[in-house]
Formats: C-alpha cells, structure tokens, sequence
C-alpha cells in the first residue's frame, strides 16, 4: 500500500502545474471559494490562436527560431571550444573561466552588454537577442561537453586516422557519432535556456522582439490569469515535445 | 633483402625532455620487430610518429623507398593499433571491419565479400551483427585485428595489443597475429614490455630504453642482453627445477 502511495503522491505533485494550468486555461467564472471552475469553454483558447493578427502564434514562431539557433550555435560552437579547451595546456584554468557568465544573472548580464549591442546597431533585433542569449548558451555547452573530449577519444580519432579517414572523414563517421547522446542533452538544454529566458531577452529587445516567454510575462502583468494560462500551454508544448523525443535517453538504466 | 622500412636517426623531444634519440632500425618485407621495453621508454611515441600521429623534430623515415614525413596518417597505409580494441560503439562488428573499405568507397558487393571472409578467418561470422560491447576482450581484439587487416596495411603498428587480456587468451592472440601474419604477408612493429611475449611474436628483435633504441643481430643476441631480463628469468626459472 505504502509502495503505491509514494509514486501516486509523487505523480500527482509534479502533475499539479499543468492540471492547474489546463483548468485556469478552461475555466469560466473561476472564483474564490470553488476548488473547480463552475464551468468550462474554449472562449479564451480561441480569442488567442484565432484571432486574424495572431501575436501569439507569431511568437511562438519567433520564440521557436530564436531558441533553435541558439541551440544549434551553442551546441556546434561549445563542442568546438570544448575540444580547444581539451588540447590546451591550462584547460582547467580556462574550464574554470567558462563558469563567469554564471556570477551574473541573466538580466545584468545583459544590462552591462547593452552598450555594445547599441553600438552595432543590435539593439531590439533579434539578432542582439541572439547575441546575447548566445553569451549565456555557449559556455554553458562547452561545460557540459567538456567531458566528452577524453584521452580516448582522441585515441578513437587517431585511429580512424590512421584507417584512412581525412579530418574531416573522422570527425563525421566516428566523433560525432560517439558525442551524439551527449549533443543531443546540449541541445535541449541551450534550448530550453533559451526558450524560457525572459530577463535577458527584455532587457536587449528593448521590448521589439516579443518572444512567446516575453508574452506571458505580459498576460501576467495584467493579472489576465485565463490568457496567460493559455500562452502558458503553448509554451510548453516545444519542451514537451522535445522531453517526448527525447525519452529513450532519459529513462535509459545506467549500465 | 631490401628494407621496407627504414628508419635514420629519429629525433623526438617534448619540450625540453628527450623521447627518441637517435633512432634507427630497418625492417623487412613480412617481418615483425618485436620492441621491448619498460613504459615510458619511448615506444608509444616511435610508433606514433612512424603512423603520422607524432612530427619527429629530426631524422629520416621511409616506407618502400617513399618519405613518409609529408604524408598525412590516412595516405600512409600504416594502422595504429592501442592496447584498447577501439572498436567504433556505434557500428555493428561486421561494420566495424568494414570501416577502412567504407572510407574508400570500395563497391558493396566487395564489401560484402571481403568483410564475410575475413569475419570466417577470424572465426567471428557468427558476431556479425553483434554490438561490440556484446563481445568478450579476445574477440573484440580480434575485430580490431580484421578492421586493420582489411585494408592491406604496408605496416601495422602494435601498442601492446594483448596487454588487457588473461594469460590463456592472450597466448591465444598471439598465435593468431603470428597465423594472420603469415597469411597476410603483414609487416609489424610490435611493442610489448613482455620479454616471452617478444619471443612469440617477433622475427626481428630491438630493446628500447630512454629513448635509444638497440637492434639485436639474432635471437640470442636478445636473449643475451641482460636489459632484456630473459637470462634472470631463466636463472629462476632453472633454480626453481633444480630444487624439486
């Protein structure tokens, strides 16, 4: 009994967010005292996504391009600064480096390059947000692809090497191969960095780049608990999506 | 003979340390120069910079008559191989033999029948479609043995090959590297800090110690040599019969 209770319990905690935000999305007249909403409709879901100049999914799109090249740049760039930081002679002092960005918060961090960003006339594209998600992303990739580049896997590449492979050959048929699971977790962690960065994103868009994340910070703001409830849902369908691809590796059992 | 190998005074330093000095050997067609010596001697780094993975600071170096110094590592015909079988965790056995045929866009139906063959010779057939880490440490060595064999290396280069594996497999090793050998018509250099191992497998002996290494004339010159440790063994081994 005890056995079933703990998983139940725990299912039901990590469930609750969503169940909530799903309710709030469906609810209609939901007031203090009810523990449910008196009724449900699909009026706010509609409003959102059917509206003819629809900001929302235009967000989403944005949100979507914007947080996918970040991850695809950070993930290439950070397996490539990784493997540097391998080869150096003072790679620990440079790994150690790597953590800076993390002393600052994300919105200060973009306060202090707000400068440069206007000086090359970055300032409220999508470009500047880029940048500077990017100043968060790639040592963030780096760290956790620093680990791949072992002793061994330099082995594993001279030998393809020595098999007849270019560089080129043994970077495509026997590196990347072998960093895959570990690019693959890369990918979806700079992702959702970026994804879900509000601060930063604010800060050097100067409010012109109205990322998904940027919107329902505003919903909130307006205390409009039903739309940004809905916003809310389609922000998380991505990670989502992503966690279900994803799943093999994550419920994989250690070895 | 005409050597197919010829190495002349080979010249390694790692900043101020010297590895290779003055190193030089010949090798012939078909032979194996079983190198012995303990780690840190110089060995890995010799056979690194004959396979192109290592520049030397100075000395010469030809293969057939060819200067291997410009030559990359995959246009020198010359596989490495670690301790470790290195097999790719990605690919299947029979794939991983047929990696350096793959790299040369050799037709799939020679693929096939190259691969199938030498996976016989090896008696692997029945690992074909198996994942390296489904295979036990002799066969995944001798996965890597077919990989390199595969594409008709000029020479093979061995990094204490055996050194991973228990007593019984790794005397089974090496009488197949010495059947393969055979075989194949495989030149090889052969790294090992395993004297009888030596003995096994070479046809040509050296000693390398603080990167100067000594050729030896005959078999029993090695044998000879007191740095190699064989006539201690020996002794040992002689007063141990004797009190029985």
């Amino acid at each position: 009994m005890r056995s079933r209770l703990l998983p139940a319990l725990l299912g039901l905690l990590l469930a609750l967010p969503f169940v909530l935000l799903g309710l709030l999305a469906l609810a209609e007249q939901w007031r203090w005292p009810a523990a449910l909403p008196p009724a449900y409709s699909l009026t706010a879901v509609r409003s959102l996504l059917g509206a003819t100049d629809n900001d929302l999914l235009a967000g989403l799109g944005r949100s979507l391009l914007l947080a996918g090249t970040v991850a695809v740049l950070a993930t290439g760039g950070g397996l490539a600064v990784a493997r540097a930081l391998a080869r150096s002679t003072r790679s620990a002092r440079w790994e150690a480096a790597s953590y800076l960005p993390y002393a600052l918060p994300p919105v200060l961090l973009a306060t202090l390059i707000q400068p440069f960003i206007i000086r090359l006339h970055l300032s409220g594209s999508g470009v500047g947000v880029l940048l500077g998600l990017l100043l968060v992303a790639l040592p963030y990739a780096t760290l956790l692809l620093r680990s791949f580049w072992t002793p061994q896997v330099a082995e594993y590449e001279s030998l393809a090497r020595t098999l007849g492979c270019t560089s080129a050959q043994a970077f495509r048929r026997v590196l990347l191969p072998l960093a895959w699971p570990r690019l693959r977790t890369a990918l979806f962690q700079t992702f959702l960095l970026a994804w879900f960065d509000f601060g930063l994103t604010n800060v050097l868009s100067v409010g012109k780049v109205r990322t998904l994340t940027v919107q329902v910070f505003a919903y909130v703001g307006e205390a409009n608990s039903q739309l940004a409830a809905v916003a809310s849902l389609l922000l998380l369908l991505p990670p989502a999506l992503l966690l279900w691809l994803n799943r093999p590796a994550l419920l994989r059992r250690p070895e | 003979m005409s050597a197919l190998l010829t190495v002349t005074s080979l010249t390694k330093r790692f900043g101020s340390q010297p590895v290779l000095l003055n190193v030089s050997l010949e090798l012939g067609s078909g032979q194996v120069l079983a190198v012995l010596g303990r780690s840190g001697g110089g060995k890995t780094t010799l056979l690194k910079i004959l396979a192109g993975l290592e520049a030397p600071d100075d000395g010469q170096l030809y293969l057939l008559g060819q200067d291997l110094r410009p030559l990359p590592p995959n246009e020198r015909q010359v596989v490495y191989l670690y301790q470790e079988p290195l097999l790719f965790p990605h690919l299947s056995v029979f794939e991983n033999v047929a990696f350096g045929l793959r790299i040369r866009r050799v037709p799939e139906p020679e693929v096939q029948a190259q691969v199938t063959a030498m996976l016989a010779e090896l008696d692997l057939l029945d690992h074909a479609r198996k994942a390296p880490h489904q295979l036990s440490g002799g066969q995944r060595q001798r996965v890597a043995f077919g990989r390199a064999l595969i594409i008709r290396p000029r020479l093979l280069l061995l990094d204490e090959p055996f050194g991973n594996l228990d007593a019984q497999t790794r005397a089974d090793m090496q009488q197949l590297f010495l059947h393969v050998s055979r075989q194949h018509q495989i030149s090889s250099i052969f790294v090992t800090h395993d004297s009888r191992e030596a003995l096994t497998v070479g046809s040509r002996f050296a000693y390398l110690e603080a990167g100067q290494l000594t050729s030896f004339a005959a078999r029993a010159d090695f044998v000879q040599d007191p740095r190699t440790g064989i006539t201690s063994e020996l002794a040992f081994w002689r007063s141990v019969e004797a009190q029985r």
